[in-house]
Formats: structure tokens, sequence, C-alpha cells
């Protein structure tokens, strides 16, 4: 029998090119789910963990053949911290960009959401610094929802 | 490549001209969705309704496109709606905004009752 009260963790790592950053989202929901994590919860990480993949994918490695993102869940008894790695090409600022208004006015580019997003989905997030280089996204999400 | 996979149709009912969206919304999406758009214009739309399906997966690329068509909409003086989208992408839709622009309703048919109360 599964027990979720002890820690676990999953390893992932997918190559940069769009529609991967689908598996690392459902593997990371099945995850979850198996931790006991509520179905709206679930919703909220798969958007998350897909946002930040996509941007390792899109910006950290340029979509360069060969570039990896590598992607950590781990599971501490309370609640599951997701990091996703890319090598690095392009450093994030970490800057959300500005609310639909001014994509609307064509003074923002239309895309660029996923930043905005991730820090709307999950209970923590930010980026830590990587010996080896490249941007580290952590999420941290806890089983029970936020009050 | 993992390609998405959307399926996009159009139809007419009551003055609506209704984009089905079927499938994942994605950076994929945006030839398809832009060419539904420009169609339904060109016959002279001026109420739309994007009527979502089985989208289980709409990333920011895909809120991208539909912003896009978000600033057609109110350049062309057309009225959009939305239908179709489950709970977690309706919040998502109100957490970047476009719910303010565009009117969210649950199935076609009320969003057809909504077209059909403001023309009135």
């Amino acid at each position: 029998m599964y027990d979720p009260s002890i820690s676990s963790s999953i390893d992932l790592s997918i190559p940069s090119e769009l529609g991967y950053e689908r598996v690392v989202r459902e593997a990371v929901a099945s995850f979850a789910h198996r931790l006991g994590f509520a179905t709206e919860r679930v919703e909220d990480l798969k958007t998350a963990v897909s946002e930040a993949c996509l941007n390792a994918i899109e910006h950290g490695n340029a979509q360069t053949p060969g570039l990896r993102v590598d992607v950590t869940c781990v599971w501490d008894g309370s609640g599951l911290t997701v990091c996703v790695q890319d090598q690095g090409l392009k450093p994030y600022s970490g800057h959300v960009t500005p609310g639909i208004e001014q994509r609307l006015r064509g003074d923002a580019p239309p895309r660029g959401l996923g930043l905005y997003l991730i820090t709307q989905l999950v209970d923590a997030c930010g980026f830590e610094p990587s010996p080896g280089g490249g941007n580290v996204l952590y999420m941290c999400m806890r089983r029970c929802p936020r009050a | 490549m993992l390609d998405d996979d959307l399926d996009v149709y159009i139809r007419e009912r009551e003055g609506v001209a209704i984009i089905d969206l079927i499938g994942d919304v994605t950076t994929f999406a945006e030839e398809k969705i832009t060419n539904a758009y420009n169609e339904v214009s060109r016959k002279g739309a001026r109420n739309i309704l994007l009527n979502f399906r089985q989208n289980d997966y709409i990333n920011s690329a895909g809120i991208a496109i539909l912003i896009g068509i978000v600033t057609e909409v109110n350049r062309n003086n057309q009225r959009l709606a939305m239908s179709g989208l489950s709970q977690h992408f309706q919040k998502i839709f109100r957490m970047v905004g476009l719910a303010q622009y565009v009117d969210i309703y649950q199935d076609e048919d009320e969003a057809i009752q909504g077209f059909t109360a403001a023309m009135a």
C-alpha cells in the first residue's frame, strides 16, 4: 500500500520541443493524484507546470535541439515542490509582464502570461541559482488548499 | 513532434457565428483559429461565439491567440462570447482578465440566450 506520508520524488527529462510539456504535465498530475491532492489543485498544478516547461523550452533553451529540460518533483509529506531547469541560453529576469489591458492596446506582446499564471496558481514560486548555470524555477504546492 | 490536435468548425445559429474548438488550444492552434475568425468576419458576422469542447489543454500561447481575437473583435465592433470552458479554464480566463472583455457562458444555449438578449 502506498503511503503518502513519507517523502518521495520523481525525475523527468524532456527534449526542448513544444508539446513535450504535456508529457510532464500528465506525469506530475498523476503523481499529485497519487499523493492525494484535490482535483482542483491538480488542475492548477498542471497548468503551472505546463507553463514552466513552456518557458524552459521556448525561452531558457530557445528550442535548441539537444538541450534538455529537467524536472524534479519532491513530496515532503505535506507539499510538493516542482523544479524546472533549463540550460539558460536566455536568463530570466523574473519579471511578471503586465495584464491584458496593455496587450489589447498593443503596448505589450500578447505572449508572456505564463509566469503570471504560475504566480497565481501555486502557493510559492521563484527562481533559484543553479551551480551549473541555467534557470531553475521552483513551484511549491501544499496538499491542502489555501485558506 | 507532439503537435496539438485541434478541430475547428464553423456554423451559424440564430444570428450567431459559432466557432467550435475541439481539442487543445496552444501555439499550434493559431492558424486554425485565426482563419475561422477571418472567415466568419468576411461573411459579415457581428456576433461570434467561441464554443470550447473537450479542451483538456489551453496554455498561455493559446490564451495569447484569444487575446488577438479579442483585439480584432474590438477593432471591428463585433461581439464575442465564449462557452463550454471547464471550471478550471473559466478561472484561468478570469485570472488573466479575459473575462472583462468577453462574456463567458456555461454552454452554447446560454450563450445564444445572452446574444439574443443583447440584440433585443
